[in-house]
């Protein structure tokens, strides 16, 4: 899951980046509101977390922006402004959340999830086949059996596994596991993968990461095959 | 007593007794009417009494003919009376000379006819005309000399002259009495009166009517000042008189309500600002100085990173420190009336040991002070505060000026006062925002980020100090080369 923060705060982007990224999330920082536009624009995040009062662009006109190219990534709003108005104000603006500062940063993930919870979904587990994976406890379980993960093939498998019966391709999981940091180098995907099918397969799940030939990869509900 | 009315109308609810209670235009509607009423009646009672007097006299000078007539008719000599002997009848002798259709009319109709009576000193009848029939006209001993007054026989209301008659001794020997009647002027006069007491109650109450809704229209602005007041609220101030057409007292009242309000919705604007500012201003660095924390517990780290995030906790917490003891200050600046310890003092001497201590700070940017002194300027100033607003520019100064320029500290005499004057080649301050940089937590530039170390409060203090000692500070800046702070000192402090 890969977010943008907009935030000129360097102190809160600063820990916000630390935390987040323990929680295995990609995250990326835009210290301005025009940066944050454009990176929000050009990038396919799964969630946005938006400061109010920011340079050049204010939260509310990025949110505005946002919404108006028809981008519906969920958006969390993260300000020190707190009367009613503000609140009203800012999710009307099309923000889907509103978090006060100071907050608590166990909120902050908890609200993170809700946004990324899937409609029909009640929990936030998520599964295929035996396989069932906890994003708050970074748990993945091949029937009753924990599976050790590493951070970043949690990352993967949480991504292909949300995206279930859909074809990944190489650049989207680059897109959304890793930050724009990480240099264009799909390669490395391929490394994962063969790692996580050599554990999922240990722990008796099969092999249920398929690849598509010089497109990406995918993970089926076996039976739907 | 005059407390509780005080308090009801600051609640807004005037008093329930009395005038008080009557609008403005009922009031000036009700002194008017009542100076005019005054007015109107002195006017009718002096028309009335001019009337009534004219009349009276017009009698009276009738009745004096009738009576020489009556007298040369009838052989009477008033200063020469010889008895009542000598008298012939009276009322032939005046009916004969009358012409003869005018006495048959009299006849016919007494009443209209002139009355004629002759009495002896005691007020016996002696003779008397025939048009009295058995009346008698009223005789009133206590007039001394010719009288004229009004009487009352048989319901007939008459004019009446009583003349002494006196014999060649000047003794009193008996009086004529002519009278004519009253009624044609009386219905005339009492025609008059019955107009002015009717007409007064339709004047003064048409008159009332009138002012009301004269003085209701000239006083409607005002209705239009109470209906904008009624609807301002602290948090709706946008709201303005309209201003009348004419440019009387209403217009300017009107005006000055809404300078006044303009002022108001300013202070109204700054100090929410201010709030807002603050409260982001001081929760940022709990929010930062939280999530740092909370984030670095949620794992076992190594001992090393314990230390970083403990460190940066420290900075921002001793950031935050400074920020909270310069809005003490500031507070208290404005709180409390704080009287300045003005003194004279020499200008140089405190420049040179800010200077030293700043220093340091300019020193590490590679910054050059350099200072040029007018001769022994000496100033009226607080030490303590003239310090803090020479520091507070100066580190301003070196905190925006690039590595390796100069700032240039400059004290001159002009003809009235002593200028100090602090310029330096750094960032500069847009045009359009020099007047904001006094504004508490101001900053020009927008990010609230803490990479200058600046929190926005350092000018504000420095004008309020500034103010406080009546020292002129004014601004000057070109962008991107260089901003200049002019201190002005005033005139007292010129010692020479």
């Amino acid at each position: 899951m890969r977010l943008l923060i907009i935030e000129d705060e360097p102190g809160i982007a600063g820990f916000l980046k630390d935390g987040l990224e323990e929680e295995y999330f990609a995250v990326d920082i835009a210290y301005d509101g025009k940066t944050g536009l454009d990176m929000a624009l050009i990038n396919e995040y799964d969630l946005l977390i938006i400061d109010w009062m920011i340079p050049a662009l204010s939260g509310i006109e990025v949110c505005r922006q946002v919404r108006k190219a028809g981008n519906p990534v969920p958006i969390l709003f993260l300000t020190a402004k707190d009367t009613l108005e503000d609140v009203v104000f800012g999710l009307d603006a099309g923000a889907n959340d509103y978090i006060k500062k100071p907050f608590e940063f166990e909120e902050l993930l908890a609200r993170i999830r809700v946004q990324l919870r899937n409609k029909n979904q009640n929990d936030d587990s998520l599964s295929a086949g035996i396989l069932t994976i906890n994003p708050v406890t970074h748990q993945v379980f091949c029937g009753s059996n924990e599976i050790t993960l590493t951070p970043k093939e949690f990352a993967l498998l949480e991504y292909l596994i949300r995206n279930k019966d859909r074809v990944c391709t190489r650049s989207r999981i680059i897109e959304h596991v890793w930050d724009i940091h990480f240099d264009s180098d799909t390669s490395v995907i391929d490394v994962y993968i063969t790692f996580l099918r050599r554990k999922l397969e240990a722990a008796g799940a099969g092999n249920i990461i398929q690849t598509i030939r010089g497109v990406g990869y995918i993970v089926r509900e076996p039976g739907v095959s | 007593m005059k407390k509780k009315t005080q308090n009801a109308l600051l609640k807004g609810q005037p008093p329930t007794k009395g005038w008080s209670v009557m609008s403005l235009r009922n009031r000036i509607a009700f002194y008017y009417t009542i100076a005019t009423a005054f007015l109107i009646a002195i006017v009718f009672t002096t028309i009335y009494f001019m009337v009534e007097k004219v009349v009276y006299k017009q009698f009276d000078d009738e009745i004096k003919s009738e009576i020489s007539e009556i007298l040369a008719d009838s052989n009477i000599s008033i200063h020469n009376f010889q008895g009542f002997a000598k008298i012939r009848d009276i009322d032939d002798a005046h009916n004969d000379n009358d012409h003869d259709d005018k006495s048959q009319k009299k006849k016919k109709f007494p009443v209209d006819t002139d009355f004629i009576q002759l009495v002896n000193s005691t007020g016996e009848v002696m003779n008397k005309s025939a048009s009295l029939s058995w009346c008698v006209l009223a005789f009133n001993p206590t007039h001394s000399g010719t009288a004229y007054f009004n009487s009352n026989f048989g319901g007939t209301m008459v004019r009446q002259a009583q003349v002494p008659l006196t014999n060649q001794q000047g003794v009193t020997e008996g009086y004529l009495l002519v009278a004519m009647p009253l009624k044609n002027a009386l219905i005339v006069l009492h025609d008059l009166q019955k107009i002015f007491f009717f007409s007064f109650p339709v004047i003064i109450l048409t008159l009332f009517i009138l002012t009301r809704l004269i003085a209701g229209k000239s006083i409607q602005p005002i209705e239009k000042v109470i209906a904008t007041a009624e609807k301002m609220s602290q948090e709706n101030l946008d709201q303005r008189i309209p201003l009348p057409y004419h440019h009387d007292e209403l217009y300017r009242l009107s005006a000055t309500m809404n300078a006044l309000l303009d002022r108001l919705e300013d202070a109204f604007m700054r100090e929410k600002n201010f709030t807002a500012d603050a409260s982001h201003e001081l929760k940022t660095p709990i929010a930062v100085l939280k999530g740092t924390l909370e984030v670095l517990i949620r794992k076992p780290r190594e001992r090393e990173q314990y230390e970083t995030k403990i460190q940066f906790c420290l900075t921002e917490l001793n950031r935050m420190g400074r920020m909270i003891d310069q809005l003490l200050l500031l507070a208290r600046y404005e709180s409390i009336k704080i009287k300045p310890h003005i003194e004279t003092i020499a200008l140089s001497r405190h420049l040179d040991t800010v200077i030293d201590r700043v220093r340091p700070a300019a020193l590490t940017k590679d910054i050059s002070l350099t200072v040029d002194h007018a001769e022994n300027a000496m100033v009226a100033a607080d030490p303590g505060m003239l310090d803090m607003i020479l520091e507070n520019i100066l580190s301003n100064a070196i905190k925006y000026s690039p590595s390796g320029s100069l700032i240039a500290i400059v004290t001159e005499r002009t003809t009235n006062a002593i200028v100090c004057r602090i310029s330096d080649q750094g960032i500069g301050i847009p045009q359009e925002k020099l007047q904001a940089v006094f504004d508490r937590f101001y900053r020009v530039d927008e990010s609230r980020n803490s990479s200058t170390g600046g929190l926005g409060l350092g000018l504000s203090i420095v004008k309020k100090l500034a103010d406080l000692q009546q020292i002129k500070i004014s601004l000057e800046s070109k962008e991107k080369s260089g901003t200049s702070f002019s201190l002005t000192f005033p005139v007292r402090g010129f010692n020479s």
